[in-house]
């Protein structure tokens, strides 16, 4: 039993100390061929169209009724195939859709992204 | 820390990793890389504690006393001069050790063990308001309670926990939500009976290991028997319980020695068993070992309690038409209703943000508050924050998220009172203990790169005895002694 103590206590130590010293973020950061505004430009608006209202025809949802932090999750969702362990994804057609808009050079980066619908097309812009 | 202490500790982890068919010398290479990230973590962990207690000034509101809302008073009670404090909680037992309902519902503790008071977590100098907040008025910083009283506040923290929405299944006659230490009347006439189990709501745990007796002692007289283990559409708190629940009904069923009359079958609404691919595969090669199986892409929508059946939409991907503006075939999606029978079965229901909260000024179209999924500050309203079980960050329903979380809201509200810029930052870490076995645990931990972000210098997808010993003596006293006093 004591050393059965010990062993919690070693590894209760351990956890104390880990965890801090991981910066994921660190050291290489992607690059981008085009910047959003060229990616909305050249693939996302024949869908989603020139203003982010979306289009019922093609299923493609309204891009200018969210923020950008708010957008940048579902972003993030449809570029990682659902971010929980089972649950899957809601964005199953987007998802299939973003890795061949990937492969043909229109990737981004999420949050520059997200960043760029909320400045071009959010429509609640004015303050409550 | 004696020195005798010390290195007897050390002897274990070094015959730990010796077990795990790790030579010494290297043992000794990863000591070394695991004391240099220990002392650059500790140069930081020094500079925190040493730095002065912060004069900073500012009425804090705090909504929800769970483990998240708890720990973050505890640690505002630490850092400021003169905290003023107020924590809104209806809950008698909010501060419970949920991560504890798994090991509950496998028997393997009781409901007690994992019961815990709110009233004895309060940290003091905090005041706490026993109601519910129903009206939230970001604009005016004024909250409501369901008791009329209104609270106004200049930082408001929600860490309200999330829903049990077993009310979208149909079937179960179940009408409204549940959260997992309250109230549970509404669902427990129908769950915790006649096979139909969930270790989401903790006397729900304790009724799992009945039930999971009654079946396991049916396997053992020979009945063929069926269980039937669900994973719904929404995000869900700790992503790994639905399975975890799942290989110690496997492990009963060994140890009983009827395991061969069992099937087990995992029912899980996504199409993978975790979004990180090398815990991803790791399961799926413990699930092959096991004979345990299962069926992607299936959503369970009703429970007929009665006939014992469970009715689920099973849905999939067919290539569609020829898409102009993708230049690609592109996919259209296609389901039907599957019903499949059960002697057992345990539903790991659909999760929503409490309805007041979620429909309000400060939540979403998806009910969880939005913030940035870094700094936690509330995307519209500058002096909310949010974090735990009702922040919309991915993966971040766990303790584990929470212990990371609550230490970002902290600094950052403090930074926002000094005036200054929010510099502390979440990385999506969170862990997932997944217990394998009666003895087992893979210690699966994560973030956003989505790469395993092992602490330790082990192999992160191995099942281990050690991690076992984590999981069932050393989280539960770090979490409710460590972190809710603020410290861990």
């Amino acid at each position: 039993m004591k050393k059965l103590n010990t062993a919690i206590l070693t590894i209760s130590t351990l956890l104390l100390f880990a965890g801090c010293s991981s910066n994921p973020d660190a050291g290489k950061k992607k690059v981008y061929s085009k910047t959003p505004a060229e990616v909305y430009a050249q693939s996302c608006k024949k869908c989603h169209g020139d203003d982010g209202a979306g289009n019922p025809k093609k299923k493609a949802p309204a891009l200018n009724d969210r923020q950008a932090q708010e957008m940048e999750l579902d972003l993030y969702d449809v570029k990682n195939g659902g971010t929980n362990q089972s649950s899957g994804t809601e964005h199953d057609v987007m998802e299939h859709n973003m890795k061949k808009l990937i492969a043909k050079g229109y990737d981004y980066d999420v949050k520059a992204m997200a960043e760029f619908l909320e400045k071009s097309f959010y429509k609640h812009a004015e303050k409550k | 820390m004696e020195k005798k202490n010390l290195n007897h500790m050390i002897d274990i982890v070094d015959q730990e990793l010796k077990s795990q068919g790790v030579s010494r010398r290297d043992a000794m290479k990863m000591a070394a890389v695991g004391s240099a990230a220990f002392m650059m973590s500790g140069t930081a962990a020094n500079a925190a504690t040493e730095a002065k207690a912060s004069s900073a000034k500012g009425k804090i509101l705090i909504i929800g006393g769970g483990l998240a809302g708890m720990s973050t008073a505890a640690r505002f009670s630490n850092e400021l001069d003169n905290p003023d404090i107020t924590v809104i909680e209806p809950g008698d037992l909010a501060t419970s050790y949920q991560p504890g309902q798994t090991l509950v519902g496998a028997g393997i503790w009781e409901k007690s063990d994992v019961m815990y008071n709110t009233a004895d977590f309060v940290p003091s100098g905090v005041k706490i308001i026993k109601d519910k907040a129903v009206e939230f008025d970001p604009v005016n910083n004024k909250v409501k309670t369901a008791g009329g009283e209104e609270v106004s506040y200049d930082f408001m923290v929600i860490a309200a926990g999330l829903k049990l929405a077993f009310n979208k299944i149909k079937g179960l006659g179940i009408d409204q939500t549940i959260s997992t230490t309250g109230d549970h009347s509404p669902v427990s006439k129908v769950v915790g009976k006649n096979g139909i189990t969930s270790i989401y709501f903790q006397q729900g745990s304790e009724d799992t290991w009945k039930e999971m007796q009654k079946f396991i002692a049916d396997a053992k007289s020979g009945k063929q028997v069926k269980g039937v283990f669900t994973h719904p559409n929404t995000p869900i708190k700790c992503g790994g319980a639905p399975k975890k629940i799942m290989y110690l009904t496997d492990a009963r069923l060994r140890e009983a020695g009827a395991r061969d009359n069992a099937e087990l079958n995992f029912y899980p609404n996504g199409s993978k068993m975790f979004g990180v691919p090398e815990y991803h595969e790791a399961i799926v090669k413990q699930f092959e070992a096991r004979d345990m199986k299962w069926n992607y892409r299936h959503n369970l929508i009703a429970v007929d309690p009665e006939k014992k059946i469970a009715t689920f939409n099973r849905h999939w991907k067919e290539k569609g038409a020829w898409d102009e503006d993708l230049e690609e075939y592109g996919i259209v999606m296609n389901s039907k209703e599957v019903e499949v029978p059960f002697d057992f079965l345990h539903i790991t229901p659909p999760m929503v943000a409490a309805e007041e909260i979620g429909n309000s000024p400060v939540g979403s179209g998806k009910g969880w508050v939005p913030v940035n999924k870094e700094t936690l500050q509330h995307v519209k309203f500058p002096n909310v924050f949010a974090l735990g079980d009702i922040a919309a960050v991915p993966m971040g329903k766990t303790g584990g998220s929470a212990r990371k979380q609550y230490k970002v809201v902290v600094d950052n509200v403090i930074a926002s009172m000094n005036g200054k810029e929010l510099t502390s930052k979440y990385a999506g870490y969170t862990v997932c203990p997944l217990i394998t076995s009666i003895g087992t645990v893979m210690l699966a931990e994560f973030n956003w790169t989505k790469k395993p972000t092992p602490s330790f210098p082990l192999d992160p997808t191995q099942e281990r005895y050690i991690w076992w010993l984590l999981k069932v003596y050393a989280l539960k006293p770090m979490t409710q002694y460590g972190m809710l006093s603020g410290r861990a």
